[in-house]
């Protein structure tokens, strides 16, 4: 039959395909978005998992750009931190068994996203006041978590190797932890306004359900 | 909300591109090992070359290769620079990282090859077998000083070779040094 599927693509052209799925997806869930009248954190989080798949899966072919940090800090910023590790969980655990590869390294990936959700909460109250995200914080969390998390992942090697091991393996990973960091702050440059401005819509205030309907109006 | 983080994210980006290659490089030789055991014949090469035959040149204090001029560099066989192990006592590179050769000339010639022409090498043959004269541009005979003349001295495994490059016989890990020698 027909081999269609079989086209050879450089690179950049399968990056920018990917890109051109990632801008769709994005535009889709922003419009679907929306449409969910009440105020629905659950559904919030399924959206977001939904970016932190296809965007890691899709930038895949870019040295450790992607936007699960950054999505992952802002949900520990407005949901709390059990909802963010939630979203840790199944982003890792959806984009490695999809594509990226299954094995031990995913905990240390939950845990290092966990970690960085973690701390979106703890911070909260400094990142977000008067419901306006405060960019230069979160852009200074967002660049100490990509470090932090690859730190987190790159001590699973200690599964299979002895200590003296760890320093120059993260040594060695020094300019993909660069741009990661780098990667988190366009991230939040471009993206975090706008998301949470949505994130912000859905959010409930834990144990205050009359100022969350005030807030909602 | 203005948002002064758009620029200084494309800046940020830029500055990492231009500069990948510099924390590249620099990192590479934060990384690299080099075997340190005075009666191994691999002393000062990198352990990731322990398995493998290497061909070493070191160059005279008076005329210094124009590439290899501060300690020796260490060249992967297919031409990519490994490091260079600044501590090692003398000048010049090393090629590694290649196996299974036996004949000493034939080694020498792919390794000094990989090195795209920093180690060209110039030989002529007579009864005697091949007599290398040049190795990356210097000419052992155009040597000039306090001795009656200069030729290129070969070393197998640490020890001076009993016989010329053409009668060389490797094995693996072997290592090959030439260096300036004078009578």
């Amino acid at each position: 039959m027909y081999d269609f599927h079989n086209i050879a693509l450089t690179p950049a052209q399968s990056l920018l395909l990917n890109a051109t799925i990632l801008s769709v997806i994005v535009y889709a869930v922003l419009k679907g978005e929306r449409r969910i009248e009440e105020s629905n954190p659950l559904a919030m989080l399924g959206i977001l998992a939904v970016f932190g798949i296809a965007g890691r899966i899709l930038l895949e072919p870019l040295p450790n750009i992607q936007p699960v940090t950054v999505i992952v800090l802002l949900a520990g910023v407005y949901f709390g931190a059990p909802r963010a590790l939630a979203l840790a969980g199944v982003i890792a655990l959806a984009s490695n068994l999809l594509f990226l590869g299954h094995g031990p390294w995913t905990l240390f990936q939950v845990l290092g996203w966990g970690a960085v959700g973690l701390a979106g909460a703890l911070f909260a109250d400094r990142l977000l006041k008067d419901g306006e995200l405060q960019l230069h914080a979160l852009a200074a969390l967002a660049m100490i978590s990509a470090f932090a998390f690859d730190w987190i992942v790159s001590s699973s090697i200690l599964l299979k190797t002895d200590v003296s091991m760890l320093a120059p393996y993260l040594l060695n990973g020094l300019l993909y932890d660069l741009y990661h960091a780098v990667g988190n702050l366009v991230f939040i440059a471009w993206l975090a306004v706008p998301l949470g401005e949505i994130m912000q819509r859905h959010r409930v205030k834990p144990s205050a359900g009359t100022v969350s309907e005030l807030a909602t109006e | 909300m203005s948002n002064d983080l758009k620029p200084a994210a494309i800046v940020a980006v830029i500055v990492l591109i231009i500069l990948t290659p510099a924390i590249q490089n620099a990192l590479k030789e934060e990384a690299a090992k080099y075997v340190n055991d005075s009666e191994s014949s691999h002393d000062g090469m990198p352990e990731s070359w322990n398995e493998s035959q290497i061909l070493c040149v070191l160059f005279p204090d008076d005329s210094p290769h124009a590439e290899f001029n501060s300690g020796v560099t260490m060249i992967e066989s297919d031409g990519s620079t490994y490091g260079v192990n600044a501590d090692y006592n003398g000048t010049g590179a090393c090629v590694g990282g290649f196996s299974g050769y036996t004949d000493g000339m034939s080694f020498f010639l792919d390794a000094t090859n990989a090195t795209n022409g920093d180690l060209a090498v110039g030989y002529d043959v007579g009864d005697w077998g091949p007599y290398v004269h040049t190795i990356g541009g210097l000419n052992a005979n155009n040597l000039t000083g306090d001795f009656s003349g200069a030729y290129w001295e070969l070393h197998h495994n640490g020890a001076l070779s009993m016989v010329g490059i053409g009668d060389v016989i490797l094995s693996e890990g072997d290592v090959l040094l030439w260096r300036i020698g004078t009578w």
